[in-house]
């Protein structure tokens, strides 16, 4: 059984849909908040689902039915243009896939709209939507304090990427102005759970992500892989943990990395919530793995990584840091196995960069935690 | 003599100063890294730009270069991009 993909965000029409009416047509008194559909924003919400708005209406019809709802949208995209246009923005502004969506209306002419242009989309009527919190698309299998908070989260990047719009300097100048911190700790138990949600879960910013041919992750890392690596002598298992001015993330990241052969080290598993992207992580973990590696006298960083359309955020990184693919079969030329993976795999790139010669920079709000017994990857922050 | 790589390359500066908010990148020479230096793309910005690319010109780059070889630098997107469009339809 190829199980359903999770939703990660559902999309909500407002008129008939979350109101028991329509917005503009209601006057004084806007209508209220349909009460089913309040208790199931609040039930998915508790999941770790996202909810945003799609409305044919102005933005005050959003305020409105945050309101009334008693919901923090993590989205709202309100105006007059398709709502097949509409909802590849949210999830661009989320940081998501599109087919990680779901969209709710009460209008069959906009259900189809979506449908036909979007058809990755699972399109929902309001009656659908009432019976969804028992279907396994919106069942993710494991939720963690990370995955409840994730609503108030999006939250918090909606008023930060509000706050980068009017900054006007670079986008380095902005993480610094906003208290970014970056850190990178070696993994305990306790970050087990949540490593195996971000397996799960991240798709955009994840090196083994879609080996097993369209299955989810989960099928391709077994839950117990990374405590096993704890014990592993010359594997790291590494955390990244992130938080601003704007609030806390924390855990939103990790990585594997093989040691075993100690010229070219290899990093079996890295992967990144789609939340931190555009916070510098990916750019901040790939520089500190360099200079790392560097300062151990590795001469060269391997990055096995699945290619698809779907990754693309992290060959960018990759490319930005200096990586170049080596080789596109399973495994490669130089018999590195891809460890987070069968053998039998989809088209892998092999992304590899040697470390003579000028390493990427080190943003100083990037800390190695102090308690690791990791060595200094350069220059310490004071 | 105003090239289809010219014409390209100041639909790109548009691009990347919306996306940005950054109207500076209005007046980026075409030999401008794109990653590092005054543009310093990021994974997040690459993303939206490759996206829109595909949206205006039917251009997949991200599918025919692997490497990404073509972000090189504004000039070389442009150029690799001015050679491609309207070719898919």
């Amino acid at each position: 059984m190829s199980g359903p993909v999770p939703v990660k965000c559902v999309v909500w029409d407002i008129d008939n849909t979350l109101l028991t009416g329509v917005y503009l047509e209601a006057g004084d008194r806007p209508p209220a908040a349909d009460p089913v559909l309040a208790a199931v924003l609040a039930e998915l919400g508790g999941r770790g689902i996202l909810h945003a708005l799609a409305s044919k209406n102005p933005p005050a019809a959003a305020e409105h039915t945050a309101a009334v709802t008693g919901w923090q949208f993590a989205a709202a995209e309100c105006g007059w243009g398709r709502k097949s246009d509409a909802l590849p923005k949210i999830a661009g502004t989320l940081g998501i896939g599109v087919d990680t969506l779901a969209f709710v209306d009460d209008d069959p002419v906009e259900r189809a709209e979506v449908a036909s242009a979007l058809p990755q989309v699972l399109v929902l009527t309001p009656d659908e939507a009432a019976e969804a919190p028992g279907w396994p698309e919106f069942s993710p299998p494991v939720v963690t304090a990370e995955a409840r908070r994730r609503g108030q989260l999006y939250a918090e990047r909606r008023q930060r990427q509000a706050a980068q719009r009017s900054f006007g300097g670079s986008r380095d100048e902005f993480l610094r102005s906003v208290g970014t911190n970056v850190r990178i700790a070696r993994a305990s138990r306790a970050d087990l759970p949540r490593l195996a949600e971000l397996a799960v879960r991240t798709r955009q910013f994840n090196s083994a992500a879609g080996r097993g041919d369209g299955q989810p992750p989960a099928e391709v890392v077994p839950p117990d892989w990374f405590a096993g690596l704890l014990a592993d002598p010359v594997t790291d298992l590494l955390t990244v943990w992130l938080r601003d001015s704007f609030g806390d993330d924390g855990l939103v990241g990790g990585c594997v990395i093989a040691r075993g052969d100690p010229a070219a080290w290899t990093v079996s598993l890295l992967m990144i919530s789609c939340r931190a992207m555009g916070r510098g992580v990916a750019e901040a973990l790939l520089a500190w793995l360099t200079r790392r590696a560097a300062s151990e006298d590795a001469l060269a960083l391997r990055v096995p990584c699945t290619i698809d359309e779907r990754n693309l955020p992290l060959r960018l990184a990759l490319a930005g840091a200096g990586f170049r693919a080596a080789s596109r079969a399973p495994g490669g030329p130089t018999g590195d196995p891809a460890p987070a993976g069968p053998a039998a795999s989809p088209a892998i790139g092999v992304f590899e960069r040697a470390l003579a010669g000028p390493l990427p920079g080190l943003a100083d709000w990037v800390h190695p935690d102090p308690e690791t017994p990791l060595p200094s990857p350069g220059p310490e922050p004071a | 003599m105003t090239t289809a790589t010219d014409v390209t390359a100041s639909e790109l500066r548009e691009i990347l100063a919306t996306l940005t908010g950054r109207d500076e990148l209005l007046a980026i020479p075409a030999g401008t890294p794109l990653f590092g230096g005054a543009v310093a793309l990021d994974s997040l910005t690459g993303t939206l730009l490759l996206r829109e690319i595909q949206r205006r010109f039917g251009v997949d780059v991200a599918a025919e270069d692997l490497n990404l070889d073509a972000l090189a630098t504004l000039g070389t997107l442009a150029e690799f991009v001015a050679a491609r469009r309207g070719q898919a339809g």
